[in-house]
């Protein structure tokens, strides 16, 4: 392949350089200024602005919300790491205050029979679903029905089984008839959301979401996330004031937190503990702790692995943690370091469980050495994330300082609760459980770690399993014999130490400062009945 | 050309066969399944036995794989087991996302490693040659995790003028999409740009050292002629070899890259579909994977032996 030319010239690469240079940055310029100079921007388009102003509060608007993990439709019917979008799209019957006291929702009012056996409900008449269908007390029925049915794994199950007759007087009135008294039905109130029964199979597709909800489902789009929309058709008059509400899926901390920063989104439950102090330097933002919610940090024990199988051993090492330290290290502060599960709003707690166990080091030891040991070896499985592994080693640090030797077992997500659910964990293990905020009888009942008949401890009590079965049975307790009832399991959990707590996390939540109004009920469904971007 | 394809299809269609086996087996072999997952923790065991009986999961596993194949063969992938939606829609829309930020970034590939390696060859300017050492070097360097933080932390929280995360689809809205495309399509591509840049350069050099070079400038060719038309074609054949391969490393760098900028494609949805021990997720996404692989390098041979003419006569 020659060719002949006519005239020489310089060397190839004389010549060459500015021209190439021209092509090659105009190329590269062209491509990059692509984004930057179009027409509009997508940093302006993202912070949505109220189209009203005056007097707080303000309408319109669409809320950006960062989640870490995507809606599961498989899992609307269980409290799931993801349970946000509940509340936005489905109404309760009835949701707790502070104090844990019953308000109406969807319910107006409500009357037990004085046996505990049946409670009667009065509902809404002004309901409808968002495809215009009246809200009736068929859709209660249905609702309670729903949750019996276990393939839909709703952690309150064995409340909603309990129920077992209906009987209607008239569109908004109901009777529920119960096997046996229980007190923790307004836990399945809050918990149970009232769908749409014809959709119901489309729902737990994600093909489509039809409650009575503040805002209506617009799209949703698999690993981006739901587009909500403002249901003008709300019960609530002239709620919500947002025009709509966009979560987005941000999988990674870092991306999140720059998502906060930079304005993108203006809520997020999902930033670590230990990245919290970057967002409180940044005065655009706020944080706020919620004492309920989310649950705890706890050490697991296979009681049948020995010398676990001693109590005395369980009890050295629930002394030997530095749950201040864990607290501190691992979740920036926002807790509570504890040795008994419950938060601080809930009935069952006191300042005497909580510091029943602290760190005491020497005394862990002393107790190793009475039941004769000195030195143990034991493996710990954890869940390979971030966050967890730093409690898990925090965990293997202080343990050592007793002679206690951990190996870590790093597992994902899925195999840990195989695990947790088959009763097949290793001697120790770390993972977190919920069920603590609301009556303390669910945490018994619904939380498995905890279950009296079965749990992943393999610690069964005949004493256990009569003061949770009377805590749960008996709804017409007075408070004082609900407090001793409380007492009673808080006193075996302590001295048993199946399961060690550590740390009470609440949901820690992190807005833009010009977002007002967010609330999340005891099982963290976000309410935004009344938020508004100012 | 038709007979060369032709020789080489059955052995992709083999590695394809084979793959599929390997993938639902080692995927079985992972502890933890769909249905305890979507059990939640607080599940008993006729919980968990109920959703393994609807998902299909007690049934014998040749008989789960037969089923697979099936499914796959009419087309109909059937619905996920946990993330939720049909299993094709869901691999629809990741894949047009990754298809979106690859052909971004190869794009960025082609212009910055042309330039790279262009300039780095050709230029006079002792000073541009380095400043390009140093771009390049450093582009290998630092991985995606760490430039994709930089990226975001400069242009999004401190400049704001691009969105940390997100995406647009390009169809609907191309300026916004533009937008959030252009930092992980930069950052997914600097790697390799930067080791495209370099085979160029040395392709070039060695191209503009033969000898009809030599010849053809003193007969007085322009040196912009002897690049494009002589040096440049000479060099581009393992260039465009390298590219093919790159083309895979995008894909796979694609997932991590996803979730630094909250981009919804096919690494977000393998991640999800795996957490949750999705089979029908992760197993026709892991085979599609294959397949674009093999066709990927099946297109590069064709561009190769189309390149260089001794190849298909091989």
């Amino acid at each position: 392949m020659t060719e002949l030319y006519p005239s020489p010239s310089p060397s190839p690469s004389s010549g060459l350089s500015r021209r190439s240079t021209l092509l090659a940055g105009g190329g590269s310029a062209l491509l990059l200024g692509l984004g930057l100079t179009g027409c509009r921007s997508a940093v302006s388009e993202s912070a949505s602005a109220p189209q009203e102003t005056g007097a707080a509060p303000k309408r319109g608007g669409i809320l950006n919300l960062a989640i870490n993990a995507d809606f599961t439709p498989a899992l609307l019917f269980a409290q799931s790491g993801q349970s946000l979008q509940q509340r936005l799209i489905y109404n309760t019957l009835t949701r707790y205050d502070d104090s844990l006291t019953p308000k109406p929702e969807l319910a107006t009012s409500w009357t037990y029979a004085k046996d505990g056996r049946s409670i009667t409900l009065k509902l809404r008449d002004d309901v409808t679903f968002h495809d215009g269908r009246p809200f009736t007390a068929d859709d209660v029925i249905f609702a309670v029905k729903n949750l019996q049915n276990p393939v839909r794994a709703a952690q309150l199950r064995s409340t909603a089984a309990t129920i077992n007759g209906f009987e209607k007087r008239g569109d908004h009135e109901l009777v529920l008839k119960l096997a046996h008294p229980v007190n923790n039905l307004f836990d399945l109130f809050e918990f149970m959301i009232i769908t749409d029964e014809k959709t119901v199979e489309d729902a737990v597709t994600g093909k489509k979401l039809i409650g009575t909800g503040p805002f209506r489902l617009k799209k949703w789009s698999p690993g981006s996330g739901l587009s909500l929309t403002r249901n003008d058709s709300y019960w609530l008059p002239d709620r919500p004031y947002l025009d709509g509400v966009e979560l987005r899926v941000i999988p990674q901390a870092d991306a999140l937190i720059s998502s906060l920063r930079s304005g993108q989104s203006q809520l997020s439950f999902g930033v670590p503990g230990k990245s919290l102090s970057v967002i409180k330097s940044d005065p655009k933002l706020k944080i706020t702790n919620y004492d309920t919610g989310a649950g705890a940090i706890y050490l697991g024990v296979n009681t049948t692995v020995a010398p676990l199988n001693d109590k005395t051993v369980r009890q050295a090492l629930a002394w030997a943690i530095d749950r201040d330290r864990l607290l501190a290290q691992t979740l920036g502060g926002y807790g509570l370091a504890s040795a008994a599960p419950w938060p601080k709003s809930s009935p069952a707690f006191s300042e005497a469980h909580r510091t029943h166990y602290t760190h005491n080091p020497g005394k862990a030891r002393e107790l190793l050495r009475s039941a004769g040991h000195s030195k143990l070896e034991l493996p710990l499985l954890h869940i390979a994330l971030p966050g967890d592994t730093a409690i898990a080693e925090s965990i293997q640090y202080d343990l050592k300082q007793i002679g206690v030797h951990v190996t870590l077992e790093p597992t994902d997500g899925a195999t840990a609760q195989k695990k947790l659910i088959s009763q097949e964990m290793p001697a120790l293990w770390t993972m977190g459980h919920g069920f603590a905020q609301v009556q303390p009888s669910t945490l018994a009942v619904s939380a498995y770690p905890f279950n009296e008949a079965k749990n992943t401890s393999k610690y069964r009590s005949a004493a256990y399993t009569k003061v949770v079965q009377e805590a749960w049975t008996k709804p017409g307790t007075s408070a004082a014999g609900a407090n001793a009832l409380h007492e009673k399991i808080s006193g075996i959990l302590l001295d048993e130490a199946f399961i060690i707590d550590l740390v009470v996390r609440g949901q820690v939540q992190v807005n833009a400062d010009r977002l007002h109004g967010v609330a999340l009920n005891k099982f963290s469904y976000l309410n935004l009945d009344n938020a508004y971007l100012a | 050309m038709r007979g060369y394809l032709l020789r080489r299809l059955p052995s992709a269609l083999l590695v394809l066969l084979g793959a599929s086996f390997l993938i639902f087996t080692i995927l079985r072999l992972v502890p933890g399944d769909p249905a305890t997952s979507l059990a939640g923790p607080d599940a008993d065991a006729a919980t968990v036995a109920a959703i393994r009986e609807r998902l299909g999961l007690d049934a014998p596993l040749l008989s789960q794989y037969a089923h697979w194949i099936g499914s796959l063969v009419t087309g109909d992938l059937g619905p996920s087991y946990a993330i939720g939606g049909q299993v094709a829609d869901l691999i629809g829309d990741g894949l047009g996302a990754t298809a979106e930020l690859t052909a971004a970034a190869l794009l960025f590939v082609i212009v910055l490693g042309g330039a790279f390696g262009i300039l780095g060859a050709t230029s006079r300017s002792g000073w541009v040659r380095s400043a390009i050492r140093v771009t390049t070097t450093a582009a290998l360097a630092v991985p995606p995790f760490v430039s994709g933080v930089l990226l975001v932390m400069l242009f999004a929280v401190l400049l704001g003028v691009l969105p940390p995360g997100g995406r647009v689809p390009f169809l609907g809205a191309p300026d916004l999409a533009a937008q959030y495309l252009l930092l992980p399509a930069l950052c997914l591509a600097l790697p390799s740009a930067a080791v495209l840049g370099r085979y160029l350069k040395d392709g070039i050099e060695r191209a503009l050292a033969e000898d009809y070079i030599r010849t053809a400038t003193a007969a007085g060719v322009a040196p912009r002629r002897l690049l494009w038309r002589h040096a440049l074609p000479n060099a581009l054949p393992p260039v465009v070899t390298l590219l093919g391969m790159q083309t895979g490393h995008l894909l796979g760098g694609a997932v991590l890259v996803e979730a630094i900028f909250a981009w919804p494609g096919l690494g977000q949805l393998a991640e999800q579909g795996l957490s949750r021990r999705d089979y029908p997720v992760v197993q026709d996404l892991l085979l599609l994977l294959v397949a674009v692989f093999v066709v990927v390098q099946l297109l590069t041979d064709l561009v190769y032996a189309w390149l260089d003419p001794r190849i298909r006569w091989e």
